[in-house]
Formats: structure tokens, C-alpha cells, sequence
């Protein structure tokens, strides 16, 4: 028996004289509020209450035990807000935010990783693009996103980062699907591009069509879709192609195809405010690489030129 | 403030794959346009044209002599992509020509080396003078060099330049930090370039060298690429950093119409070249000068 709970009870009923009073001042109901003090009353083995259909009255031990049960609930308050004061502060949510396009199973293993590794920390994760992303976090409505780079980092700092190579989605029964060892993106030439529509990363999407276009393939048209049905369909047409990483291919009659050299590598960027950054940030980034993996795609080795005028590159960078 | 106009130059931004701030002004009847124009912005390069102004503000009242002999040695002078600070060898070179290098080719040693001619107190006074009131300039080339290696924590060459591609070391490099760094508004610099047309920033005989040392610039691929008119005179000072795409100036037509405009973008990508991100400087100043000129 909860004693101290036991004891609020009996102030209440002892207070108002009166079952049907007490209980609505306890937000409860009179049945269990009746049961609970047969309880009490059982426990010490004395009568508080004496109950006529009309009316209640303590009995003389009641009356004595009224002060010390007020005296008990008195000490026992300041401790039971402290406590619930220092659950609040130790059991928070951390609002972080994935790409669309992250596959399920990636999804369902990030948030068993997070929970695992932080039992006190709710994971709020929401689905959310690059852009939608970047603002919420500059807004504060979100504590750690996913993001596609490139994007502007201001105010933000950017963490691990996951190096994931894209393929092709070609179809099935179409010429690019023949066994060969890898794709070239000039081996493209002639179909239509599916991407993500431009303002979900715009940054991301330049860097794509400027690839694909420093490579050799001039997709003919491309089409901006939202959802892996539509881009599905496309590909299944035999029109369009589609990039995307090694999973399972969306449909049976579309197939991936690596891509020679990954161009295109995606990098996903595990990203939070520069200013006070949320006590989960570190766990949800180890979780992150935990699940994706940090892979490494080849990084093109810059080669500086007057025109940049860069101010200040340190002393000797540009002496070549 | 035209709400299309704002909502024309915020498309032409982000379909270059930047954020941008502009403010341009008719400076003959001080019409003006601009997006974002009082948003604190890296000035980076940009700062020299204010220095240039304060060497020769000195020089007016008699604390430096432009014709004066400065001796570089290429261990203790800044180096830099261009100019001065690109060569190996000792060079002497009057306080006059260190202008026109800081200015024409964005010369890091001749800018350091005219500031501590001058220090940098004149040069805060000159932003103060100019009306420059958004403006905080505390650091000259070297300083931001030495903030760059000590942000990414290495002094090799190599490494250094491929740090300033990488997303991740960009997050954390200090001279991005527009709390920490030398910063302004587009109207700052526009007001600025207005005392220097006007003649009201400096002796009338400094204004005129000063723009003509702007119409000198090299570079092409900014606000001069807005206005591919052989009568139309461009006169401007860039600005850069990784991510950072800046350049202030006045564009000077045939009819007599004279407009001064700055320019500030961040980039989202990191790559060195950005050819669309250059560009859409001189096309977001030419929406703007056209929006002043239908009056």
C-alpha cells in the first residue's frame, strides 16, 4: 500500500466529511475512493470514519491521526517535487529530421540505435527535405537534422558525414540493363531524367545536373517527382532513368545499375545549431554513422585560381 | 521598395544556388532598390576600398605621402593569389601603387602593407567618416590567414585547399563568423561609394584617383558581366572567401545615369568554382540599375 497516497485520501474525506466531495476534489470517483479508505482503516486496524447514510464523522481516532497524517503529507511534498523536477530535466525530446528518401529499414535501425544508446531521450523524427530542414533548424523547430549537402552552413555546424554512392534505376527490360560491369552517365544519353524537385535541395540538385552534364549526359527532359511510385513509373516506361542508392529496386521490373567511378556520391550530413546544441546531439550522431556508415566517396582535389581571389589563403597554399 | 523587384532579385538568387543581399541608388537622385539591403554581411576584399580611402584621406592631410617608397620582402609581406603577394622576389613600390594593386588585383601584401602604413585605427575612422555605420573592420589580410590555418588546424598547403572545399571544415572556419570578422551592409558600402563619387568621402583630387583606381579591376565574371556594354563604364571591388561571392561598385552609362551597388552573396556549395554564383552578381545589379533607370 502507497501509505503517503493512502493518507491524502484520508485528509480529503476528513476535510470535506462527505465521499462524493472528497472524491470530486481528488479527481476520482466515490467507489475506489470508498475502497481505499476500508483499506487504510484496515491497515492500521482502526475505524477513522463513522458512516451513517446521511452523514460522515470522524471517530475519536480519526481525529487524532488527522494532524500527524497532515504533519507526514507536509514533509513528504517538498521531496516528491523535487524528484519530479529533475525527471523533468533529465528525460527530454530530441526533434531531428531525415531526408525523404532514407530507406525504411534505415529509418527503423537509426531509431532503435538512438533508443537503445539513450533510454531518457524521446527521438521525435520527422520526415523533412534539405531546405525544409536548413529552416527548421535556423528557426529552432528542429534540435538535429540529415541534410543533403551542399547547402549554407551558417550557424550550423556539420558533423559526421555519410558517403553513400548512387546507381542508376534503369528498367528492367531495357537496353542500360544489360549485364555489363559498371554504367557511365554518357551511357545515359537519350533518357530522361527523375530527380527530387529542385526546392527540396536545390544545391544538391545543381550539383547533379551539373555532373551529369560535365560527364556527357544531357537528359532530353527532366521530371521533378515527390514520391518513388511516380519515379517507378517513369523507369518502368523505359524512358527515364533514376538515381538512387543500392537497395532493393522499387518495383520488379526496374533494376540498379552501379555507376563507374560514383560521381554522383550523395553526402548526408549530420547537422545541429552552432548555438545551443541539444544534450541528445551526440548520441543521435553516433547513431547516425552507426546505421549508414561514414563511407568515403573521392573527393576531387581543388586547384586554386587567381580569378577566386580568395582573401587570405594562409601564407604558401597558392605557391605552386 | 518595389515588392517585385525584391521578389525578382530573391528568385535570381536562389536559382544560382545563393543567398544574397543587394542595395543599389541612383546617386544623382537617390532613388533606391535593394533586397536584404541593412543584413550584416562578410565583407571580406572588400574592406581594401575603404583602406584605399583612408590612405588617401591621410595623404590629404599630410600624414602619408602617396609617392613615398615601401620595401616588401617576401618573407614578412602577406601572401596572396595575386600581385605582390603571389611573387617571390623583394619589391619596392610607391604608397600610390600599393593602391592601385590592393584595388586592381585584390593584392593581400600590398593592403596589409598600406594598412600598417596608415594603422588601423585611420581605417576604422574612414568607415566611421564615411557614414559606413553597420561597418566593423578589425582585421587585415594576415589575420584572416591566421585565423583560416588556426580554424582548420593545419598549415599544410595541400591539405588547406581541399579544407576549404569540405563542407564540414567550412562549419567550423572562424572567418565565417560574421560576429568575429571584419562585416558591413550593402548600404554601407553603397553609402560609401557615394561620398567617393559625390567628392564628399575624401579631397576631390582623391576621389578621382580612387575611381579610377576601381575602373581598373581585372576581374571580369561579377558585376561587370551584368553590363556587357562597351560605353558603359563598371568600376568595382570584389570580395571572397569559400562560400563568400561579394562585389561593390558604380556603374557609370552613357546618358549620365551613375548607380552604386553592392552586392553580397553565400553560396551553398562549397566548390572554388561557382561560374552561376559569379554571375548572378552582375544580373541581380542590372535588374536592379534597369528597376532605377524606368525611374
Amino acid at each position: 500500500m502507497d501509505l503517503v497516497q493512502h493518507l491524502r485520501y484520508f485528509i480529503a474525506v476528513a476535510e470535506e466529511l462527505h465521499f462524493g466531495r472528497a472524491a470530486a476534489r481528488l479527481h476520482m470517483s466515490q467507489p475506489p475512493l470508498s475502497q481505499r479508505i476500508q483499506r487504510l482503516e484496515r491497515e492500521l486496524g482502526i475505524r477513522l470514519f463513522d458512516r451513517s447514510p446521511r452523514q460522515v464523522t470522524l471517530t475519536e481516532a480519526g481525529r487524532l491521526l488527522l494532524p500527524e497524517a497532515r504533519e507526514i503529507l507536509s514533509r513528504v511534498e517538498p521531496i516528491l517535487s523535487l524528484a519530479s523536477r529533475m525527471n523533468a530535466a533529465t528525460s527530454t525530446v530530441l526533434r531531428a529530421g531525415v531526408p525523404p528518401h532514407l530507406e525504411g529499414d534505415s529509418i527503423a535501425a537509426l531509431l532503435g540505435a538512438f533508443r537503445e544508446s539513450s533510454p531518457h531521450t524521446a527521438l521525435d523524427l520527422r520526415e523533412s527535405t534539405t531546405s525544409a530542414q536548413h529552416q527548421a533548424l535556423g528557426s529552432g523547430e528542429l534540435d538535429i537534422g540529415v541534410l543533403q549537402l551542399p547547402f549554407l552552413a551558417a550557424g550550423l555546424v556539420i558533423g559526421p558525414v555519410v558517403h553513400r554512392p548512387l546507381g542508376v534505376l534503369v528498367a528492367a527490360d531495357g537496353p542500360l540493363a544489360e549485364p555489363a560491369s559498371e554504367l557511365l552517365l554518357s551511357d545515359l544519353g537519350g533518357h530522361d531524367l527523375v530527380t527530387f524537385p529542385r526546392p527540396a535541395a536545390p544545391a544538391r540538385y545543381d550539383e547533379i545536373l551539373d555532373t551529369c552534364a560535365r560527364h556527357g549526359y544531357h537528359p532530353p527532359a527532366v521530371h521533378e517527382a515527390d514520391g518513388g511510385s511516380f519515379t517507378a513509373g517513369l523507369v518502368l516506361s523505359g524512358t527515364a532513368v533514376a538515381f538512387g542508392p543500392e537497395t532493393a529496386p522499387p518495383h520488379t521490373g526496374v533494376v540498379w545499375r552501379r555507376l563507374a567511378g560514383q560521381p554522383l556520391a550523395e553526402r548526408l550530413a549530420v547537422t545541429w545549431p552552432k548555438e545551443q546544441p541539444h544534450s541528445g546531439t551526440a548520441a543521435f550522431a553516433r547513431a547516425v554513422t552507426q546505421v549508414l556508415g561514414s563511407g568515403h566517396a573521392p573527393a576531387p582535389e581543388p586547384r586554386s585560381r587567381p580569378a577566386s581571389d580568395f582573401l587570405a589563403i594562409p601564407h604558401g597554399v597558392l605557391d605552386e | 521598395m518595389n515588392e517585385d523587384l525584391r521578389h525578382h532579385l530573391g528568385s535570381l538568387f536562389a536559382g544560382a544556388g545563393v543567398t544574397g543581399c543587394l542595395h543599389a541608388i541612383d546617386l544623382d537622385n537617390g532613388r533606391e532598390a535593394g533586397l536584404g539591403a541593412d543584413t550584416p554581411v562578410l565583407m571580406a576584399s572588400a574592406f581594401k576600398l575603404p583602406l584605399v580611402l583612408a590612405l588617401f584621406r591621410a595623404a590629404d592631410t599630410g600624414l602619408a605621402d602617396l609617392a613615398g617608397q615601401v620595401r616588401l620582402e617576401p618573407g614578412t609581406r602577406t601572401s596572396g593569389p595575386t600581385g605582390i603577394g603571389a611573387m617571390t622576389g623583394p619589391v619596392t613600390m610607391t604608397l600610390r601603387d600599393l593602391a592601385h594593386q590592393a584595388l586592381s588585383v585584390s593584392d593581400n601584401a600590398a593592403a596589409d602593407a598600406i594598412a600598417d602604413h596608415i594603422g588601423l585605427g585611420a581605417l576604422t575612422a574612414t568607415a566611421e567618416a564615411a557614414g559606413m555605420a553597420a561597418t566593423r573592420i578589425a582585421e587585415i589580410c594576415r589575420d584572416v590567414a591566421a585565423r583560416t590555418a588556426a580554424s582548420l588546424g593545419t598549415t599544410d598547403p595541400a591539405q588547406l585547399t581541399r579544407l576549404l572545399t569540405d563542407p564540414a571544415a567550412l562549419s567550423r572556419l572562424a572567418t565565417l563568423d560574421l560576429t568575429a570578422s571584419n562585416r558591413t551592409t550593402a548600404r554601407d558600402c553603397t553609402t560609401l561609394l557615394a561620398g567617393i563619387w559625390k567628392d564628399t568621402a575624401a579631397s576631390p583630387g582623391s576621389c578621382s584617383a580612387i575611381r579610377h583606381l576601381l575602373s581598373l579591376q581585372v576581374w571580369p565574371h561579377r558585376l561587370a558581366s551584368g553590363f556587357p556594354f562597351d560605353d558603359v563604364r563598371v568600376a568595382g571591388k570584389t570580395g571572397t572567401l569559400p562560400t563568400v561571392r561579394n562585389e561593390i561598385g558604380v556603374v557609370e552609362y552613357p546618358d549620365g545615369g551613375r548607380y552604386a551597388i553592392a552586392v553580397f552573396t553565400r553560396s551553398a556549395a562549397t566548390a572554388l568554382n561557382l561560374p552561376r554564383a559569379d554571375a548572378v552578381i552582375g544580373t541581380a545589379a542590372r535588374t536592379a540599375v534597369e528597376y532605377l533607370r524606368r525611374g
